[in-house]
């Protein structure tokens, strides 16, 4: 196996110098990593079927497929997760076996996960968590430690202060964070995991800078991501899996998004967004005056109807969060009205909103949406259980069932069965387990956050097409950060900046680079918020 | 993410595959100890101990276990309570402990009668409940620490009750300047209720009347958890506090609500043992905390349920009453005894979770 020859060990302990002089060895080592035949089986189940990839040194393949398709076992197998697996994995025509993570990190292989949190130490500095595990003596030297830290950084062209405790650091510096760790681990293939999905539209190219960075310096990266046109700005190569198979397999000179959602569905997608509205809107349901919450919201105005979408767009954050969790009492607020159907309402807790009819759809889907413990079922009657109960609370499991049973059916939930436990879901369905709770009661305001954030093109087809139907009777309003995907749901759009809603746009004008120019404050505000100024001023 | 998960079997997997994976095949053994092996450890202990003594599977012997198990049961409902909405009561124990004292010196030193005291210490426990629920709600301190505090105020307010004394028929009244003799009793009625028996016939001695209270908390409890609305509320804000709160569920007050029922039952549960015991000794209710919380983590493992459950409670309080039983019958001398029992529960707690996690893990 590829590791730094033993005396290159013995010689840094002595010295106590960085072993950059080492690591640079073994990434020009230029080697390939060659799996052949790859496969995983749970009982009954095939996750991954005689799947073939190779890693080259500067090269970046991208990997694509649907919720459930094999990409994450994939990634498992190739970071040791697995203590078995089929087929053979060669790094220079030398077997390899990844049967533990430290095999896997031996042999270079490193991944950056979504959830960055889960592997930082969050009370630690930047520095401690960048050389965890590397410390040359006993005894550390604070000096030499941030010097090297500040070297590391330096590599993948990262400004940070070492001196920084990570639970300070935003999500996206927390993101370098792990991917200077791996470089500085001797990385010569680094597995990126959907590393774009809460990053902004400039963290995303900062990310980029990196991953072409780490390119040249010969390290092979296997990028996996949701959005194809992330995909063909940085891929050399696309891998389409589907049901655990390579079903396509391109170069990005050939890229078509047609082409690839075909092969990660196996059928063709002519249209994504269902129909807009027809008939003009209904009465105003929803009715905010100068919603203020310090630093976070700024006299926040709009209204929505019954039977009309309306968008949110606006970076990372801009404040729809914040917006949609005042709007449901998950937040309090310093000061603003809501009214809804015209009578001024006291939002003060979720409890409140829900006896409301205001239901949310949160952003962080496993944390705060759904017990992932917990069947379907349960999920599914959790906020309207009082309708499930016949005397002395006692819970009326037979009607309970039914309408676990039809809201599955009605959501194309797969499974179908509702006694199937959460955790088992894919992203989407869980994302339907979420929204399906709500449906036992009145809606009149569904508000959605980021709610295709992680899903596939066919759950986000459904859950726009289920969006539109929960139109029908309540005003429905949909915030996130994707532009092209607000465009496409919402009959009109605000945009927010920096806690602010900076412009209203109806169909007539919805334009990417209009929005996108409000969005990142590039154009002056189409509405002012004078009056709130001066109460922010107060506070 | 979710991808592997995903295909993880159900529990209803009829269709495996012809030829099981080594890892699979591994998987059925540990899943059967998963769900079975809290059951044949308490048949393992049984066998070995009717091997050591033919009286032990006497039904009358069998109900004397019960009894003695009885309290702790009750103690360790409540904790599996506080558990369920992933909290956390270490305060049970100086509660039943307070709950002893405070019964009695009100019958004893303050002549109440004895329902009356009973009524007054139920009472008295309600609202150590809600001050560990203001604690750990209100002020914020994380519940581990709250109840700690609360363990010693409740033990500390059980000296201050008779400025250290135990309480007894004829004692001297603590609280008087001169050397008076109190004139109150624990009657025999209360006495009745952690000693009495009902329906004996002939060779049967009858049930005792703790371990009839005792499995009528325990069904009433398993209904309340498994098939109520409340129940159900209780178990989504401690699978998840956050996702609760945001599905409209009253997080605060259901917390509220299992710190008090805890303390509830730690005071019922002093009740029965301080008309067991006759006297209101000091502290007697200190050892009921580890052996409560051991059985609440035990019945994580019985039937492979993965989560705080009456049910596995009850068999996980049995196991450690059998234990205890056992130990003493074989006249095991005392001072082994805590070993022993340290031992048989770090070797079954190694089984709920080692086994358990790594059988989640996949």
């Amino acid at each position: 196996m590829h590791r730094s020859p033993p005396h290159a060990k013995v010689v840094r302990r002595q010295l106590n110098i960085t072993p950059i002089v080492y690591r640079y060895q073994g990434n020009l080592l230029q080697s390939t990593l060659q799996a052949v035949g790859l496969g995983k089986r749970f009982p009954g189940v095939v996750a991954l079927d005689d799947v073939t990839i190779t890693l080259q040194p500067g090269h970046v393949l991208a990997l694509v497929g649907a919720n459930g398709a094999g990409k994450s076992t994939l990634i498992k197998i190739l970071t040791g997760y697995y203590d078995h697996y089929d087929g053979t994995i060669e790094i220079d025509g030398r077997h390899v076996a990844l049967h533990d993570p430290s095999a896997a990190r031996r042999a270079g292989i490193q991944a950056v996960y979504q959830e960055v949190d889960t592997v930082l130490i969050p009370y630690l500095t930047v520095s401690e968590n960048l050389l965890l595990g590397q410390y040359a003596h006993a005894l550390v030297s604070w000096r030499a430690l941030h010097a090297q830290a500040q070297a590391e950084l330096a590599r993948v062209g990262l400004q940070l202060d070492g001196h920084r405790r990570v639970e300070d650091l935003v999500l996206h510096e927390k993101q370098m964070l792990v991917i200077a760790r791996a470089v500085s681990q001797d990385v010569r293939y680094l597995i990126f995991d959907e590393p774009t999905t809460s990053l902004s539209l400039h963290e995303v190219e900062r990310l980029f800078d990196i991953i072409r960075t780490l390119k040249a310096q010969g390290v092979g990266i296997v990028y996996i991501s949701h959005r194809l046109m992330e995909v063909a700005a940085i891929a050399d190569d696309i891998m389409v899996l589907r049901n655990g198979r390579k079903v396509a397999h391109f170069p990005v000179a050939d890229f078509d998004v047609g082409r690839i959602s075909e092969a990660m569905l196996g059928t063709a997608i002519t249209n994504v967004y269902p129909p807009k509205r027809e008939q003009a809107p209904g009465e105003v349901i929803l009715k905010v005056e100068h919603l203020t919450r310090a630093r976070k919201l700024h006299g926040v105005s709009f209204s929505a109807r019954q039977g009309e979408i309306v968008g949110v767009a606006g970076l990372v954050g801009a404040g729809k969060t914040e917006l949609l969790r005042a709007l449901f009492g998950a937040d309090p607020v310093d000061h603003g009205k809501i009214y809804l159907d015209g009578k001024m309402v006291k939002i003060t807790s979720p409890q409140r909103a829900v006896t409301h009819g205001i239901f949310l759809i949160p952003e962080e889907r496993r944390a705060q949406g759904v017990l992932v413990d917990e069947k379907m079922r349960k999920n599914i009657s959790l906020p309207f259980l009082g309708q499930f109960t016949w005397a002395f609370d006692l819970l009326h499991r037979r009607r309970e069932d039914i309408h676990a049973t039809a809201t599955v059916e009605m959501l194309a939930v797969t499974p179908n069965d509702p006694e199937v436990e959460v955790r088992n879901l894919s992203g989407g369905n869980q994302q339907k387990v979420v929204i399906g709770k709500w449906l036992a009661g009145n809606a009149r305001v569904m508000l959605f956050d980021e709610a295709t954030q992680g899903i596939d093109v066919k759950a986000k087809q459904d859950v726009y097409r289920i969006v539109r139907d929960l139109a029908q009777k309540a005003a429905v309003i949909y915030a996130s950060s994707d532009i092209d995907e607000v465009i496409g749901v919402a009959d009109r759009i605000i945009v927010m900046h920096d806690g602010r809603i900076v412009a209203e746009l109806d169909s007539a004008q919805f334009d990417r680079n209009l929005i996108l120019e409000y969005a990142t404050g590039s154009r002056t505000p189409m509405i002012q918020t004078v009056e709130d100024t001066k109460h922010a001023e107060k506070n | 993410m979710a991808d592997v998960s995903q295909l993880q079997p159900t529990q209803t997997n009829t269709n495996l595959p012809p030829t099981l994976p080594p890892g699979a095949r591994r998987s059925v053994i540990v899943e059967f100890i998963v769900r079975y092996g809290m059951l044949v450890a308490i048949a393992l202990l049984m066998v070995f101990f009717s091997t050591q003594n033919e009286r032990f599977l006497e039904i009358n012997n069998l109900f004397l276990i019960a009894r003695a198990a009885s309290i702790l049961t009750i103690v360790a409902i409540g904790v599996t309570l506080s558990v369920t909405v992933d909290g956390f009561d270490v305060s049970v124990g100086a509660v039943t402990g307070l709950s002893v004292l405070l019964s009695t010196s009100l019958m004893v030193i303050w002549n109440v009668d004895w329902g009356v005291a009973i009524l007054i210490t139920l009472g008295a426990g309600l609202i150590v409940g809600l001050i560990n629920a203001f604690f750990i709600i209100k002020l914020r301190i994380p519940d581990l620490l709250a109840t700690l505090g609360m363990l010693y105020l409740a033990q500390g307010f059980q000296l201050m009750l008779t400025q250290g004394e135990a309480v007894f028929r004829g004692m001297y009244n603590p609280w008087s300047p001169e050397r008076v003799q109190t004139t109150g009793e624990i009657t025999v009625a209360f006495k009745q209720i952690g000693q009495g028996f009902v329906g004996a016939t002939g060779e049967f001695n009858g049930i005792p009347i703790p371990v009839i209270l005792m499995l009528f908390i325990a069904i009433s409890a398993h209904i309340f958890l498994q098939y109520t609305r409340w129940g159900r509320m209780f178990y989504a804000v401690g699978g998840n506090r956050e996702a609760a709160r945001l599905s409209g569920i009253p997080v605060n007050r259901v917390r509220m609500f299992a710190y008090m029922l805890s303390a509830l039952l730690a005071t019922i549960a002093g009740i029965v043992l301080a008309s067991r015991i006759g006297t209101g000794a000091i502290r007697s209710g200190d050892p009921y905390l580890l052996d409560a919380v051991a059985a609440t983590f035990f019945g994580f493992a019985v039937l492979g349920a993965r989560r705080p459950n009456v049910f596995g409670t009850v068999i996980g309080a049995l196991f450690v009453g059998i234990l205890l039983n056992g130990l003493t019958q074989m006249d095991v001398q005392w001072f082994f005894q805590d070993f022993i029992k340290g031992f048989v529960l770090i070797a079954s707690l190694a089984m709920s979770f080692f086994l358990v996690k790594r059988n989640q893990g996949g």
